[in-house]
């Protein structure tokens, strides 16, 4: 150990146990930011109270509960964060303004920013009819039993690729594309399986997507520029995959039902002009236009063929409804019905994110809270001095850590957001690049979040399939999957996984620095 | 950087110890110091940096590279100016 000109401690090879002051706000470079600067009870390890309670409570909660609620954890979060203060010596001020401090960081309102928009382009392709332009295009392809996982995998990533949502594209095939593979003679375990990797696919590389947002933002990055980088892992791993569902679905029979496939009642072709809507994203993003510039064009893109080719009203996209007939009922944005209020896939898309930007804030003010104590620095000065001494190690210390968190909780862009400051740290200590980083926080996360059965992308589809009005009430037993069994047959998640341990191995697609530089965060 | 290139970035199998040339202009974050200079891990490699201001560690800087040493890894630069910060 040497020192620096300014007296702080650091190690020879240039590895200084980072203190992670800078989270945020303030340059965090001079030696009263090095300090931590709130004392609790218990040393600096007792700032990790907030965090660590609630990463317990969403193990509790969606691990061994089985619980896919946001709404839930944003609770577990706040008693962790009141926990917290009564661990505080002396005032607690520095503490209450810290969680103002974590909350106004600029990593988290440019998240929020993109997932609003990305929300409301989601939602305007779903009224579109682009899950039934893709059942229409399985069925003019004539799709057999053996040949639908594949097929499901592949429509179902471009579902999840065009709206961002592993979860509402797992929602909306197990709905519509599941009971009509399972009734032609497909395997429904595979099926199911099929369709949670291409959730997997589309959470992973879709530029609309939140989790692939977080793994930009948290990584100085530009989102355009982090699809582009990744498409070489995801297609490395959902080459093999594809091929994997077509030889698994000739090995694997199918159930025995009663009924007659449904695909034609709900197929039409229309929808596939969303395709261009997702094109338009994706091509904007990646020629490196910022991201909100980006989906506001592929929205007004959306809403015109929606309106153009009758796909969706007007108050499918945007609706006030009022109680009773008026002279503003003429317009077609204003309804009559039986509550008042505002609705449409605008406001729907929007809104739905609200549950994970009040939970985004309430994490990164524990993460902030934990910088401020000195426990940031004290995992991590562990991390790089232990455990990460060498750049290999470094980045299989990212992808098993990664891998980890998002074993354990399951709602995965929470497990994202908790974990990121630590890729980005650890990464920077070796100049590992931001793309590179992204993707190795994004492909876990990805993947992770749909493979075990307490994972929420698992718990959503299953939920389709089970209650009063399930699939398993409306065809029989044989309609419902045991999440358990899909584990080992969730091939793309699997392969994503295998193809980030060999690539932290190999160097495959490592770049550095020095390489090339990440665009402007303010490119997003 | 052209659209279809930045797909293509990266598509290599990247050793851990990555070296430069003399003349070269690399940024680089600074990720620690030795012997009171500043220094650059950049995979297993090093790069010491002259010139560089007092608490630049967890920045980014432009390094004019000035010695390489391609057996040991290591080089010396000199600072030309700072770009950012880390990411958080």
């Amino acid at each position: 150990m040497t020192e620096t000109e300014d007296g702080d401690p650091s190690a020879t090879d240039g590895g200084e146990p980072p203190d992670g002051s800078e989270f945020g706000v303030g340059d965090g470079m001079d030696d009263q930011d090095d300090a931590p600067r709130i004392d609790f009870y218990g040393g600096k390890w007792a700032s990790t109270i907030p965090l660590a309670f609630f990463i317990c409570w969403a193990i509790f909660q969606s691990g061994v509960l089985g619980i896919g609620d946001t709404n839930g954890l944003v609770i577990g979060a706040l008693i962790g964060t009141i926990l917290g203060m009564f661990f505080v010596r002396g005032d607690w001020k520095a503490y209450a303004d810290t969680i103002f401090e974590g909350m106004t960081q600029r990593v988290a309102a440019t998240a929020i920013v993109a997932w609003l928009w990305a929300g409301m382009f989601a939602e305007t392709l779903q009224v579109g009819g682009f899950v039934e332009g893709l059942i229409f295009a399985a069925d003019a392809l004539n799709v057999g039993a053996t040949t639908f996982p594949a097929a499901a995998f592949v429509l179902c990533g471009l579902l999840a690729t065009g709206i961002g949502t592993g979860y509402g594209a797992t929602v909306a095939f197990v709905t519509l594309f599941f009971p009509a593979g399972v009734l032609i003679g497909a395997n429904p375990v595979l099926l199911f399986a099929a369709i949670l990797s291409g959730a997997v696919f589309g959470d992973n590389l879709a530029p609309v997507s939140d989790t692939t947002i977080v793994s930009a933002v948290t990584q100085d990055a530009d989102i355009g520029g982090v699809v582009a980088s990744r498409f070489k892992y995801a297609i490395a791993a959902a080459i093999p995959a594809f091929i994997a569902y077509l030889i698994a679905g000739s090995a694997m029979a199918g159930v025995s039902l009663e009924g007659s496939a449904a695909l034609r009642d709900t197929a039409t072709a229309a929808g596939l002009v969303h395709l261009l809507s997702m094109g338009i994203v994706i091509v904007t993003a990646v020629a490196g236009r910022h991201i909100v510039e980006a989906i506001s064009w592929g929205i007004v893109v959306a809403v015109a063929f929606n309106l153009i080719f009758g796909l969706s009203s007007v108050s499918d996209i945007l609706a006030f409804t009022v109680t009773e007939d008026g002279t503003f009922t003429a317009l077609p944005f204003v309804v009559v019905g039986d509550a008042a209020g505002v609705g449409g896939s605008l406001y729907a898309g929007a809104i739905g994110f609200f549950p994970l930007i009040v939970l985004t804030l309430l994490i990164v003010s524990m993460a902030q809270i934990m910088i401020r104590g000195g426990g940031f620095a004290a995992i991590q000065e562990f991390l790089l001095n232990v455990v990460a001494t060498n750049v290999r190690r470094a980045e299989l210390t990212m992808v098993l850590g990664t891998a980890t968190i998002n074993g354990m909780i399951t709602i995965n862009t929470a497990a994202e957001i908790a974990i990121a400051p630590y890729i980005a740290r650890i990464g920077e200590k070796f100049n590992i690049n931001g793309y590179r980083r992204a993707n190795i926080l994004d492909a876990n996360t990805s993947a992770l979040g749909y493979i075990f059965p307490w994972a929420g992308g698992v718990l959503v589809g299953y939920q389709v399939m089970v209650g009063p009005e399930g699939l398993g009430a409306e065809y029989g037993p044989e309609m419902v999957v045991n999440p358990i069994d899909v584990v080992p047959y969730v091939f793309h998640g699997w392969f994503l996984v295998i193809v980030f341990l060999l690539a932290a191995i190999t160097g495959f697609g490592r770049e550095y620095i020095p390489d090339r530089t990440s665009e402007e965060v303010s490119r997003a | 950087m052209s659209r279809l290139d930045k797909f293509f970035a990266g598509f290599s199998f990247r050793g851990s110890t990555p070296d430069y040339e003399p003349g070269d202009v690399i940024e680089v974050m600074v990720t620690g110091a030795e012997g009171g200079e500043a220094v650059a891990r950049i995979g297993d490699s090093t790069l010491r940096i002259e010139d560089a201001p007092s608490g630049a560690v967890n920045t980014r800087v432009l390094v004019a590279v000035d010695s390489w040493d391609e057996a040991a890894h290591r080089g010396t630069g000199t600072y030309r100016e700072t770009v950012g910060e880390s990411a958080f």
